[in-house]
């Protein structure tokens, strides 16, 4: 395996690489249409989305473990609170009618606070740094809360 | 090992640290976690295919621990050291298996088990299966930023290789060790 770049082959030896490389180039075409599929079957817009009878609910993790759950489809005015964990970390999330976001953090990337605001279930905020995942989920069920009052 | 073989592993754990510094200045284009272009597996990659895979991994294992102690977080070192030794795993058995030609799908492949070995990580440190649905992103930018690392290190060892073996001090890597 050393030093061959350039090196003279048989042409047998070439005829099989050409082969492997054929199929490993077979196989990253699959893993691209493959990925590029789910990625539209996932983020397809749906109409639900800004419906009141659909619960669109925003799930809170910190380290595996579920700190909120935020209907965002009952949200009417915006607000904020912040969420801290190991080592003074915080994330200070602002949660809005129909979507949620990280608006201040104390990791040093930022990431999370670049993500913006999300609406579906195609991409959770993640700040790995603090060990925080806001993921959302649809109910496709009618909740009991809107039909009561 | 002979101190000219020390000193060229030296000069590519500098050069693939300053491909490391340089792109981490560069603001993220996609904001999602483990999407980034990996500019410095070029280094890896070079140094593999023109000396041997050990000393391929002196240089991606330095270049990680020096990374981490000058600008990193204890944090990254686990998701940059995980994520380097699948890649490097991977690109060492296809540059194997392809004869060190093809350097572009050994490079995409090593890219793609980089950012699933970055995604394994993730998944035990948030216990969140979720983290799931950054597979697609991941693999799909894994292979775009693999075949565009690939394609560096196959012009840059077109121009190095002629050069290093005209260098006094080049020796057949199968001299050493």
């Amino acid at each position: 395996m050393q030093a061959q770049y350039s090196s003279p082959t048989s042409h047998e030896q070439s005829r099989k690489t050409s082969r492997i490389a054929l199929l490993l180039i077979l196989l990253l075409a699959v893993i691209t249409l493959s990925s590029i599929a789910w990625m539209l079957l996932r983020g397809m817009p749906d109409d639900t989305q800004t419906d009141n009878r659909y619960a669109l609910i925003a799930d809170i993790y910190q380290d595996g473990e579920l700190l909120q759950s935020i209907n965002l489809n009952q949200v009417n005015t915006p607000y904020t609170f912040v969420v801290t964990g190991k080592n003074d970390c915080f994330n200070e999330i602002q949660v809005r009618p129909h979507s949620i976001g990280i608006t201040t953090a104390s990791c040093p990337d930022k990431l999370c606070v670049h993500q913006g605001f999300i609406d579906t279930s195609l991409l959770p905020i993640t700040c790995l740094p603090n060990h925080l995942i806001i993921q959302i989920r649809r109910e496709a069920c009618v909740i009991p809360d809107a039909l009561t009052y | 090992m002979p101190i000219r073989k020390i000193t060229t592993l030296a000069l590519f754990t500098t050069l693939s640290l300053i491909i490391f510094t340089v792109e981490s200045a560069i603001p993220p284009l996609i904001p999602v976690p483990g999407i980034k272009l990996g500019l410095a597996n070029i280094i890896t990659l070079v140094v593999l295919v023109a000396f041997s895979h050990k000393d391929a991994l002196l240089v991606l294992l330095l270049r990680i621990l020096l990374s981490t102690v000058l600008f990193g977080q204890t944090m990254s070192l686990l998701y940059s050291l995980v994520g380097g030794i699948c890649c490097f795993i991977v690109m060492v058995l296809l540059n194997h298996l392809l004869r060190s030609h093809w350097l572009m799908i050994t490079s995409a492949f090593g890219a793609i088990s980089h950012n699933l070995g970055q995604l394994w990580v993730a998944y035990l440190i948030t216990k969140v299966p979720g983290v799931v649905v950054y597979l697609p992103f991941l693999l799909l930018s894994g292979i775009i930023t693999g075949l565009f690392t690939g394609l560096c290190a196959h012009f840059t060892l077109q121009k190095l290789l002629p050069l290093a073996i005209r260098l006094p001090f080049y020796q057949k890597p199968d001299d050493d060790n």
